[in-house]
């Protein structure tokens, strides 16, 4: 009953298989990178990858990830070879992308499993990718900009 | 330079004593030693004031208590890049804190646009003293005249060319405080931030945000994220209706969850809420609790949207309020060659920041600690003393980042919960709201209903402009209901009003306007009543432009005023980059607007609309937009304001309608309440005038107001079919033309 979170091996409590992935990752780990932003799989604030792909950790049972690989924010720049900051990380910087900052982990993670993917999204690629993510301080112009960026260096 | 939320558990006397700091000057005691007197959070900054929230450490750096909360906007940043103008510092000689309630004397609420516009001078001004106090330490030290100790970086030089860094006068004993260090002189300090004009070390530049890093990495904390030794969880079964009332709570049934420790029921406050050891069986225990609501009767949309319907008012005359009068209306609709009359309405909305509000309350004998992101943190200080029938003075607010402001996030309701529960069980509790209750238990943008009679003359000038309008008290709208109507009589509200008074050059006019109370709660939405107001005043203008067939540009700087040249100058100019008055391709439509937020800022707009009349599908493909907010301290922060404003314009134009069916919010969710996404993300081209004679002037919400009539302007410019409602919606079903039903 264990699952890989950032590549370290996490025994499940059985009377947690029931809970979302989403609060076992915040309440039970303490990763508070994952953001809960609406328990309806409707936001996008929760994005995790599991077994690569983006997924709404809101949405996943944690008995349904049992033996699988989830990364969350907090463990995005260790899938890079170097450990450094993921690429799209860096744009995102580069780019000074965040207002207050709530929904970008999310973002960060759908865009990175996007460009995991799709090395070279086309701009109409990356709109309709990253379209259920939602951003109420309305910076989706820099963060295409950045997925643009950062997709030059993946 | 760090942006941080340090240990937030450290005492005030004990952070005094053990770190050392060195004051500004002798008044810096008096304002810090009457800490959290019990001042009014909306009072403007005092000079005085500042002195209080820089400090300089005995290593050198500089501390800037940041007078504002931070939920995206950057103003932090900003006001740091003052500090290190008048100090002469980088940015990695600075810590920028935002402050607990302890820590610094009450500031204003972090609202309007302000932060810039009117702590600018303040910071600048409590930099600028600490910097002299530092050089008259210098000149005693070296036994030489204050003329002989020139700026150098973070430090000074002497008349040798010895370079002192600040580091180096502060006295390293940690004991020495405050009243050690006398006041520099009798003369008021230069400021470089109004004397550098044009030759800025700091400000102007696109300092990189310190907080990016941890944003992309998940490392910052939010209200959400807090955590707090022996800390238990708490929810709360929140009202499912406006008005509804706690008839009966039954919470035995809860109590037996294992994990449950207490079930919290006031049935007269209508509270019910519990607390467990952990978050996991929360929902659960929750529903075992057998609750009944009276709900209200009858309370719907319609007979909300009745009372604020200004047709129903003019038949009364119910407009109390008269926010300009001139000239003879009647002598003006003689001379007008046209006339357009029309009415415009904009819908409910909710606020819909991305991260739901939460806090952590540990409510002890000696004092209260409350962990939560607030604009109004000192609101929160006092409303969590009057639940709790505490002095204000032991109640500390521990802040944190904001996941988005934007009007809503004055009060912390959840916070005021777990405090409730934290008292009953003499621990800390948690409490996080879920999604519905940011729509449901909060407050709301009301609808406005506006009333347009206008005309111009054959000369192309305005005859005249008969305006009323309707809608619900803003700034004022959380004031209790029993003291409402003497505050409603006395003052039309600022914050409704807002933007309400057309920008043109008129002298026969008249414009009221009505303030009615909804049975539905009201308070602050980005930009308040400046986004409605200008659709309103910006489409009218345009059916004037063409009932005279004049290009919509060309008759908007025929009618402006000769003082409006900043006005003219961004309309001018975004005419100019968006190459206004080539042609449009079939299906497309352009639209132009201005408007000048608060008085201070002037921001035009052109807007290009695809209408695909099979689909009705309405897509806006390119934004222009130049705005002038004066002196602009950090370009690139202010830029990504301005795409926020046409984004969240967009947002308002074409998506957002907030409803209420018997009391409860229908579009309770992101599947039901729409905001703009990123495949419907216009092209956006963003000028920010130089103008660094102007000073800083609000730049947060100023490009709200003419993003949504610029786009109505281009949909009429599309199809010849005038939209006088937001949100604009296209109903081939019934008609094949626009709704103006809106619904």
């Amino acid at each position: 009953m264990n699952l890989s979170i950032n590549k370290n091996s996490i025994a499940v409590p059985a009377q947690l298989l029931d809970a979302t992935l989403l609060s076992f990752i915040r309440d039970h780990l303490g990763l508070n990178g994952t953001k809960f932003g609406c328990g309806k799989g409707l936001c996008g604030a929760c994005t995790v990858h599991i077994d690569g792909m983006a997924m709404r950790s809101c949405q996943v049972a944690v008995g349904d990830v049992i033996g699988q690989n989830i990364t969350t924010i907090e463990g995005l720049a260790g899938t890079t070879e170097t450990g450094a900051l993921h690429p799209v990380q860096k744009a995102w910087i580069e780019d000074s992308v965040p207002q207050c900052g709530y929904c970008q982990p999310g973002q960060i993670m759908t865009a990175a499993a996007l460009l995991a993917r799709n090395a070279n999204p086309t701009e109409d690629e990356i709109r309709d990718e990253m379209s259920s993510n939602l951003c109420r301080c309305g910076t989706y112009g820099r963060i295409q900009r950045a997925i643009a960026r950062a997709a030059k260096e993946v | 330079m760090t942006l941080s939320s340090p240990n937030k558990t450290i005492s005030r006397r004990n952070f005094l004593i053990t770190t050392g700091w060195l004051a500004a000057g002798t008044t810096m005691l008096s304002s810090c030693s009457g800490l959290l007197p019990a001042l009014p959070t909306t009072a403007d900054p005092e000079l005085d004031d500042s002195l209080a929230w820089i400090q300089i450490l005995p290593d050198g750096r500089i501390r800037f208590y940041c007078p504002r909360m931070e939920m995206g906007q950057g103003a932090a940043l900003g006001l740091t890049q003052v500090v290190a103008e008048e100090l002469n510092v980088g940015a990695s000689d600075i810590d920028c804190i935002l402050p607990d309630t302890n820590e610094l004397p009450a500031f204003k609420m972090t609202v309007g646009s302000e932060s810039i516009a009117n702590f600018f001078t303040p910071v600048s001004y409590g930099a600028a003293r600490l910097r002299e106090t530092l050089r008259a330490a210098a000149a005693k030290k070296f036994g030489i005249s204050l003329s002989q100790v020139k700026d150098g970086n973070n430090g000074f030089i002497l008349a040798d060319g010895t370079p002192v860094g600040y580091g180096a006068l502060v006295p390293a004993d940690p004991e020495i405080l405050l009243a050690q260090v006398s006041s520099p002189s009798s003369t008021e300090p230069p400021q470089y931030a109004h004397s550098r004009k044009g030759q800025f070390k700091a400000i102007g530049q696109a300092w990189d945000h310190p907080e990016t890093l941890n944003i992309v990495t998940g490392q910052t904390i939010y209200s959400r994220d807090v955590k707090v030794p022996n800390m238990v969880f708490g929810q709360v079964l929140r009202a499912p209706a406006f008005g509804a009332r706690l008839q009966h709570a039954d919470g035995r049934m809860a109590q037996t969850v294992p994990g449950v420790i207490a079930v919290i029921i006031d049935t007269e406050s209508g509270f019910v809420g519990l607390v467990a050891d952990n978050p996991f069986i929360l929902t659960a225990a929750l529903e075992k609790i057998d609750v009944q609501w009276d709900l209200p009767s009858g309370l719907n949309q319609d007979g909300i949207d009745a009372g604020l319907d200004v047709e129903t008012l003019r038949l009364k005359d119910g407009f109390e309020h008269t926010l300009d009068e001139s000239g003879s209306l009647s002598g003006g609709r003689k001379s007008a060659k046209f006339t357009v009359t029309a009415r415009y309405d904009t819908s409910f909305a909710a606020h819909a920041a991305m991260e739901p509000r939460a806090g952590v309350a540990w409510v002890q004998k000696n004092q209260v600690d409350i962990w939560c992101g607030s604009q109004a943190p000192y609101f929160v200080q006092r409303r969590i003393a009057k639940a709790l029938g505490r002095s204000e003075s032991e109640v500390v607010v521990h802040t944190h980042r904001v996941g988005g402001g934007f009007g809503g996030r004055l009060p912390c309701q959840a916070s005021e919960e777990a405090a409730l529960l934290s008292a009953a069980v003499n621990r800390p509790v948690r409490v996080q709201w879920p999604r519905e209750a940011e729509f449901q238990n909060n407050y709301l943008q009301p609808g406005f209903s506006h009333f347009i009679n206008a005309g111009i003359r054959a000369d192309g000038t305005l005859s005249h402009w008969d305006h009323d309008f309707v809608s619900s008290p803003i700034i004022t709208g959380l004031v209790p209901k029993n003291i409402a109507w003497i505050v409603d009589k006395l003052v039309a509200d600022d914050g409704t009003a807002r933007g309400g008074l057309s920008q043109y050059n008129v002298i026969n006019r008249r414009t009221r306007y009505a303030d009615i109370r909804t049975p539905v709660p009201i308070a602050a939405w980005r930009g308040l009543g400046a986004g409605p107001n200008a659709f309103a005043i910006e489409s009218m203008t345009d059916e004037l432009a063409h009932a005279a067939k004049v290009d919509p540009l060309e008759f908007r700087l025929k009618n402006l005023p000769p003082e409006s040249s900043r006005l003219a100058n961004v309309l001018r100019r975004v005419g100019k980059i968006s190459n206004w008055g080539a042609a449009s391709p079939d299906g497309t439509g352009r639209g132009i607007t201005c408007a000048v937020y608060k008085g201070l800022t002037p921001v035009a707009i052109v807007a290009d609309v695809h209408v695909d009349q099979a689909s009705g599908d309405i897509r806006v493909t390119n934004i222009w937009c130049v705005q002038d907010c004066g002196l602009v301290v950090n370009p690139d922060q202010v830029e990504n304001q301005v795409m926020g404003n046409i984004i969240w314009g967009c947002s308002m134009a074409l998506k957002e309608r907030l409803t209420i069916n018997e009391g409860a919010v229908v579009e309770n969710n992101f599947d039901l309440y729409e905001i703009l996404r990123h495949n419907e993300v216009p092209k956006m081209v963003i000028e920010l005038v130089d103008a660094p004679d102007a000073p800083p002037g609000p730049a947060g919400e100023s490009a709200l107001g003419p993003v949504a009539p610029a786009i109505a302007n281009a949909v009429f410019a599309a199809t010849g079919q005038r939209v006088r409602r937001l949100p604009i919606r296209y109903n081939n079903t019934h008609t094949g033309t626009l709704n103006q039903g809106g619904g």
